[in-house]
């Protein structure tokens, strides 16, 4: 009689098993999603999803990535075949890592929608390679930097900077940092080479100041140690107004910077300007003014780094879950109404001129006019789709370092890009 | 007719059930340690001897020692070689020392007292790498860093040092962070082994007119010898594996001064996707960990 108990209790459980595996939704779906202003918040993450569930019956379970491991972990689940469906990030990763290495589906049939015939043809071009696209742009910002305001005014060092455009000449920057260094007695900045993200700073920061470019115009070579960034890191090197620090990453400079022991952040964007974590937006931490300003350059015209986020697919066998990606993809890129939802949560700029109004009636709506008026029409050239991206961010680093501890310029930056070309050249 | 009955009086379908049964409390375990120690051992031996890079449509190709070859040619690997072994150098004795100092310090207190004794230094152990790391992080900061406020205000020095950004103090600071996290659970069991000697053998020591030297050299040391090899051996293993500081700290900067093997396996397997040549580090610091444990082994044997 125990038996047979046990047998028929067996069986239940096993035929329980049964039934949870076939009320499984039909659709369900994982997003990994990089820090992208709010797609890492919990709430706004939970009703985005709720609604696009409500709407289309696809479940999507959010895992949230940041930049320090979150590669590590996507790597690792592409090594387990254990990748999300969807992930959310840059060309950089999207096409150029993941795209180029055969894990992500073609998303060129999205491409073909009426809607993404507005996607700014940079952006298009950013998200392909050779032809096939792997990424749908979502967002995109133009990275610029800031100054505290309050400062510089106490030092007379605003008389250097063009106001009304943000923009300063090489030589008006070195008077201004001046004036602040003799009016503070302490280092104004800080060229932050921890490593980790935030490289986009540095790398605009030297190639504005004597016009120089980070690659050549195809993307298949990178030019850093061209005589233009060759001068910009020996001014760099060689003042004491700017330190180089490689005991901080970008996040440790904008906290500095926040806490008003920096006067100039070389790592700032609209989501920094629209940060209200410590106070009122557009303020540091002690409730000076924060400016946010273009790179200086020799003819005051900065070309800012951009930065593209968007949507990409991994091909994980399973054709029901990519197609239930891309219908997510459309959802949110494509829809008129939730485009706008998604890039607000964002806190960046949608990537189409028809999508308008996405901060209207805001607290930022202003701080988001302003940047879009002086800021985005600065966007420079976006080269982060070099083959070898992942690889050359560290020798960039490595060489900051070196530079920072005196080493020959010249040298270093031949020796930087002896290093990223052979990784570039794969 | 009579039964088939073993040395200790038991059938041999009785032994062979018994057998059966310890066997299958074993296979829980051993499929763990087959699936999650042997598999990846033999993986990542095999695995080093290809070129085997991350990609869908890459293929692996044998190498033969190719990887092993580079890894001596590679100043990277060989930097990271050497402050792996001034890592272990300096931690392991230190560690040593001071938690037998500590522990044979407050093994006989009030038992309250040892508790809290106990209870302070295990703490760091069970706190979270990254939530320590913050904490030492903040005191180093070049800014406001507590380190430097101290200093400057007792007059040592006059400009802030950049303690992890200098490649002249960042090793000695993720080595002082590394005793603060090490020293916890060799305290403990040294408490707990001292404890356990056989008090009739240090009064008869004492009666016999042994001081307290004697005593500790000649008796409780020789029965703590075990604690003592366990701990030197898991104190060299987590030295030589030191790894969450120098990523959450340093990345191994600055100028390379805070690469370990741990971190450059890291590095170069899932930044730079190089899984062979990742692998081959593996193999190396495997075998050298292997040897400094045997030989360990054997000394404490022939102490014993």
């Amino acid at each position: 009689m125990k038996k047979f108990l046990a047998i028929i209790l067996a069986l239940c459980m096993v035929a329980s098993l049964g039934v949870f595996a076939s009320a499984e939704p039909a659709k369900e779906i994982t997003l990994w999603t990089y820090p992208i202003g709010k797609w890492v918040d919990a709430e706004t993450m939970d009703a985005l999803m709720a609604d696009f569930e409500a709407a289309t019956g696809i479940k999507v379970t959010v895992e949230y990535l940041d930049y320090t491991s979150g590669d590590d972990q996507v790597n690792t689940a592409l090594e387990g075949n254990a990748a999300p469906d969807l992930i959310m990030e840059g060309p950089e990763r999207l096409v150029m890592k993941w795209g180029v290495g055969g894990y992500m589906a073609d998303l060129s049939d999205l491409y073909e929608i009426p809607e993404a015939a507005g996607v700014y043809d940079s952006l298009k071009k950013a998200c392909q390679y050779e032809g096939t696209y792997y990424e749908v742009p979502l967002c995109m910002v133009a990275h610029n930097m800031a100054i505290n305001y309050d400062v510089f005014e106490a030092a007379d060092a605003l008389q250097y900077i063009d106001l009304e455009n943000r923009t300063w000449t090489t030589e008006n920057f070195i008077k201004a940092v001046d004036a602040v260094y003799a009016y503070t007695g302490m280092p104004v900045a800080t060229v932050y080479c921890g490593g980790q993200g935030g490289d986009q700073g540095t790398r605009a920061l030297v190639n504005n100041l004597y016009n120089g470019t980070y690659t050549n115009p195809e993307h298949t070579e990178y030019t850093a140690n061209s005589p233009e960034n060759v001068k910009a890191l020996e001014l760099l090197q060689s003042w004491d107004a700017i330190t180089f620090d490689p005991g901080i990453v970008a996040g440790d400079e904008i906290q500095l910077f926040r806490q008003g022991m920096l006067n100039i952040s070389w790592c700032w964007n609209a989501s920094q300007q629209t940060n209200a974590d410590n106070g009122e937006p557009g303020f540091t931490n002690d409730g000076s003014r924060i400016l946010m300003m273009n790179f200086p350059s020799e003819d005051g015209k900065a070309e800012l780094c951009g930065g593209i986020w968007g949507f990409g697919v991994f091909d994980n066998g399973n054709p029901d879950k990519v197609e239930a990606a891309k219908e997510f993809i459309k959802y949110f890129c494509y829809d008129a109404d939730e485009v706008v939802k998604a890039v607000r949560a964002s806190s960046f700029f949608p990537v189409r001129a028809d999508v308008q109004g996405v901060f209207e009636g805001t607290a930022t709506e202003d701080i988001m006019n302003e940047y879009s008026a002086i800021f985005l029409p600065n966007l420079g050239d976006y080269y982060n789709v070099i083959p070898g991206w992942a690889g050359q961010r560290t020798e960039w680093w490595n060489m900051l370092q070196r530079i920072g501890a005196g080493g020959d310029v010249q040298a270093e930056t031949n020796a930087f890009v002896e290093a990223a070309n052979a990784l570039a050249a794969g | 007719m009579p039964m088939n009955k073993n040395r200790s009086g038991m059938s041999r379908a009785l032994v062979r059930r018994e057998t059966t049964a310890g066997y299958l409390f074993l296979l829980p375990s051993l499929v763990f340690f087959l699936t999650f120690v042997v598999y990846p051992m033999v993986m990542c031996i095999i695995t080093s001897f290809f070129d085997s890079n991350m990609g869908k449509n890459t293929q692996d190709v044998f190498i033969g020692f190719g990887n092993y070859i580079e890894l001596f040619q590679d100043p990277i690997f060989r930097g990271a070689l050497k402050n792996t072994f001034v890592i272990v150098l300096v931690s392991v004795p230190v560690v040593m020392i001071f938690s037998l100092w500590v522990a044979n310090c407050i093994y006989d207190m009030k038992p309250w007292l040892t508790s809290l004794f106990r209870v302070v230094f295990y703490l760091p152990v069970v706190t979270g790498s990254v939530a320590v790391t913050v904490v030492w992080k903040w005191m180093f900061n070049n800014y406001y860093g507590i380190f430097n406020y101290i200093l400057k205000a007792l007059g040592i020095i006059s400009k802030p040092i950049n303690w992890l950004g200098d490649p002249k103090y960042a090793l000695g600071c993720i080595i002082l962070i590394l005793l603060t996290t090490s020293v916890g659970q060799p305290i403990v069991l040294y408490v707990s082994a001292l404890g356990n000697v056989d008090q009739s053998l240090v009064e008869a020591a004492e009666v016999d007119g042994a001081n307290h030297r004697q005593v500790f050299w000649k008796i409780k040391w020789a029965q703590i010898m075990p604690t003592t090899l366990y701990i030197l051996i898991i104190t060299m293993i987590n030295s030589f594996q030191c790894f969450a500081l120098i990523q959450l700290l340093t990345s191994g900067g600055p100028l390379h001064s805070t690469d370990t093997i741990m971190y450059y396996i890291y590095y170069t397997a899932l930044k730079m996707s190089r899984y062979g040549y990742g692998n081959a580090m593996g193999v190396i610091l495997m075998i050298i960990i292997a040897v400094l444990s045997g030989i360990q082994f054997k000394l404490g044997q022939s102490d014993s």
